[in-house]
Parts: structure tokens; sequence; C-alpha cells
């Protein structure tokens, strides 16, 4: 029949009408990321033993970490450092991880806008998390 | 059951019934005072339509546009964003007033002016309701049809005015498809004239009182339907303003509230003539007896747009030279043939029934 795809193309639109928006409110609500996203690390400094395995593994030397020893001879985190604008966020500091202190997170808002700002000093982060800056 | 009949007598009449009241105030109710007052309130009730119908046709079209892609539409400004027009309007209104150094001044400013008077005076003719047409002419069809061709002329003044090639190729563009489409559109309102034997839109309207003529012309309904759109200049015929060849074709000089004007003028032509496909072919007021006759009526309305909307979301743009084609191989004969048709099914009906 001549004019069918019209009519086609017109019950399409119809059902898309209807149907429900596949808009995402976005900072109203917050994405669901897939579960492999990596765009962000997380350190829980009470785990961390300083053993710089994490600072090893890093393939562009992102981590930087001191640390002093405590009166029981072990050793203590001091001081631990991110040069995030070389960091791939490739998960290799994570996966060595023996206590599983360095995670990846699903943070995505880390835009900011000094240069300097790059440096993540992590056990600062890790204390203000959840806290409105 | 008796009070319910006579609350809907009421609430069909409500307007008559006002201007009644207002017409009795005057000492003689049908001197050239209480006519004149009665006019200018018509005229007032005719803008007020036309200028609500371009603020919410606004909104709607975004909103259709976005339901038809999944998305809300606007949603930022009131609940769900239904205030956004009112936004939209105070923007247009704070922006610059460009005329452009080489244009027309007198024709590139009168344009919009002339094409924003247009669906005020086609709409004037339109029954809202048992005896509700603001002017009731015996040529209302005629008299519709011509008004709304003068808006060719609106779009050539505009392109012309403008002094830029685009413009001008836009108000060729829109010179040569109005006219091309005004013929079917014409012929496609024949076969209803020829059955009611009037010109008169009320007329027209009680001759739909047991069957629209819907059923009667369904060929000629999608024919009005197509040749209406081209006339409007939506998509799938919007060649004259088509981004995508020629900027904004008569529109592009254009800022500010001047634009504002074109678009307030597209709207309401648009509801015009949604207004006259539902008065001529889909019975106008008439309607099951639980609603007002003016509701039924603006409810046709309001699907004749939804459908108008629904088309330009949905289909591409139409080649230029497949438009012409459509226009004079297709509409035109099919139009004719429709007349054929409906001249001989009047003989035939007029035969058997001995009239």
């Amino acid at each position: 029949m001549f004019g069918k795809g019209l009519l086609q193309g017109l019950g399409i639109t119809f059902k898309r009408m209807v149907g429900p928006n596949i808009t995402e409110f976005y900072p109203e609500e917050k994405p669901n990321l897939p579960i492999r996203v990596r765009s962000s690390m997380g350190l829980e400094k009470d785990k961390c033993i300083s053993c710089n395995m994490c600072a090893m593994a890093c393939p562009n030397s992102v981590i930087k970490l001191t640390s002093e020893k405590n009166e029981a001879n072990k050793k203590v985190l001091k001081t631990y450092h991110m040069d995030v604008g070389r960091c791939l966020f490739c998960g290799m500091c994570a996966e060595v991880c023996p206590t599983k202190a360095l995670k990846v997170t699903q943070e995505f808002e880390n835009a900011i806008y000094e240069p300097e700002d790059m440096q993540w000093d992590m056990i600062k982060r890790a204390e203000r998390k959840g806290k409105v800056e | 059951m008796e009070t319910l009949k006579y609350l809907m007598e009421t609430l069909n009449n409500l307007f008559l019934i006002i201007a009644e009241f207002i017409r009795g105030l005057f000492a003689d109710p049908h001197s050239v005072w209480a006519n004149l007052t009665m006019n200018v309130i018509n005229f007032i009730i005719v803008v007020i339509i036309v200028v609500l119908a371009a603020l919410i046709l606004i909104l709607l079209e975004r909103k259709v546009a976005g339901w038809t892609s999944q998305r809300p539409g606007p949603n930022r400004l009131g609940p769900r964003g239904w205030f956004q027009t009112i936004a939209d309007a105070l923007k247009l209104m704070g922006k610059e007033d460009v005329t452009p150094a080489g244009a027309d001044k007198f024709i590139f400013k009168i344009a919009p002016m002339i094409i924003f008077c247009l669906p005020m005076m086609t709409l004037a003719v339109i029954p809202y309701g048992r005896g509700m047409a603001p002017i009731d002419i015996d040529l209302g069809i005629f008299y519709f049809v011509a008004i709304s061709s003068i808006s060719t002329l609106c779009f050539l003044m505009a392109g012309w005015g403008s002094n830029n090639k685009y413009s001008l190729l836009g108000g060729m563009r829109a010179v040569a498809q109005m006219i091309s489409y005004e013929i079917p559109l014409l012929f496609s309102l024949l076969g209803v004239v020829m059955i009611t034997q009037s010109f008169n839109l009320g007329v027209i309207v009680e001759a739909q009182g047991t069957i629209p003529f819907i059923v009667l012309q369904p060929i000629a309904f999608v024919i009005f339907m197509i040749a209406g759109l081209a006339e409007l200049n939506r998509a799938p015929f919007d060649l004259v303003e088509a981004d995508q060849e020629v900027v904004a074709g008569p529109f592009t000089e254009y800022t500010g509230l001047r634009w504002g004007l074109f678009f307030l003028g597209e709207y309401g032509n648009m509801t015009a003539m949604s207004a006259l496909a539902a008065t001529v072919f889909l019975g106008g007021w008439q309607g099951p007896g639980f609603l007002p006759g003016y509701v039924w009526f603006f409810m046709k309305v309001g699907v004749m747009i939804f459908i108008m909307m629904w088309v330009r979301w949905t289909f591409p743009r139409i080649r230029i030279d497949h438009l012409m084609h459509l226009a004079w191989k297709v509409l035109l004969p099919l139009s004719i043939v429709n007349i054929l048709l409906t001249g001989l099914g009047i003989y035939i009906y007029r035969f058997v029934m001995g009239g």
C-alpha cells in the first residue's frame, strides 16, 4: 500500500511518546555507573601498613608515601600523596595492596580549577569523605 | 434530571447569555453603540485566543518534540517546566531590535505585523459554539481561505525586505509552495461545500449534526491535512525555513520581538487551520451532550494540533521537486476526482430520494 511507511513511522513515534523517558536527570540524580568504572582512588589510613607496594606497582610513579616507626616498631603512615594528573586509573596499586587499604572508587566529579589541585593528599581526602567542602 | 438538563443548557449558552447581558446594558440593545461594543469585545476575545494559543502551543511543541525522542522536554521553570514560555517571551522582549543596513525598512518592518494580523482575521469567522461566531458571514470558507493566503505575501515581503540571499530564497520558496498547495486545499473544501450548498461555516457545522463530514469526505480530509501542513510551512513541508538549506529563510534577519511576532503568527495560523479542519470535517461544536459545545470544539482543535505536531516530529523534510510533484501530480488530480465523486454521489442521492 502506498504510504504504509508513513503510517508505520507515525506508529513508532507514538509508541515512543507514550513510553518511558530515557533522560538522566544528572545533577539531581546521580547515574548508576557500570561496576567496572574506575574514576577515583580512596585510602583507608588505618588499614595501611606502609609497605610501599602501591608506589612500586604504579607504572607512572604517581604515588609518594612516607612513614615513620612507632614504639612497637611498626610503620605508621605519615603522608600519602598522589599526582592524579599522571594517574591512569589502571588500578594496579589497588590490586597489589595486601590489606586492601587502597581502593578504586567510582566518584567522578573530580574537576578542578588549578593544576596544583591535582596533587591529592589522600589522607585529607579520606577524612573529608562524605562531608561537604 | 431536569435541573441537570437546564444546567447543561445554561453552560452551553453561557457566552451568549453574557453577550445578551452586555447588550442589555444599553438603552437600545441593537443600537450602533451596542453593536460596536460587542464587536470590540469579540475582537479582544479573538486576540486572547490567538495569544493564549501561541503561548500554550510553543511549549507543547517542545514537549511533544521531547516525548517523541524519549525526553521530558523543557523541565526547569515551574512544575515540570510548564512556565517555560514565559521565560522565552521575556528573553525575546529583552533582545535588541536589529534592522539590517541594506534592508527595505518599511517592508521589513511591516511583514511580521501583517502575519500576526492574519490569524486574528481568520479566527474571527469560526463558530466556537452554537451561534458563537464572532463574525457570522455567509462566505465564511471563502473569506478564511482568501485571508490565509495573504501569508504568502508576508513571507515574500520578509524575504525581499531583508536584503539577504537566503531570505530571498526562502521567500521565493514560500511563494512557490504556498500557491501550489492553495489549489488542492480549496478543492478539498469544495466537496463539503457541495454537500451543504453553503459557504457559511455555521451552516456547515449545523449540517454535521448526525454525521461529521470526515466520514463522507475522507479523501478530502487527508488532502486538506497535507495541503494545510504545506500552507502552514510546517515540517515535513518546512522548506521555506529549512535551517540546513536557507538558514532560517525569511526569518534570518529578524531579531527579538519581530521574530516573536512571526512565531506568534505561525502558531496562530496553525490554530486557525486546525479550527477550520475541526469545523469543516470534524463537526465543530457538535458532540455528545455531556459537554458544552465550545469544549468539544476546542478538544477537536487540540486533537488536530496534536496530529500536526506528531507529523512534524516524525517525518523528515520533503525535497523541493517532490514537493511540487506531490501538489500537482497527486493531490490536485485526487481532489478533482473527489469533487467528481461527490457530485456523482449527490446526483445519485437525489435520484434515489426523488429530490
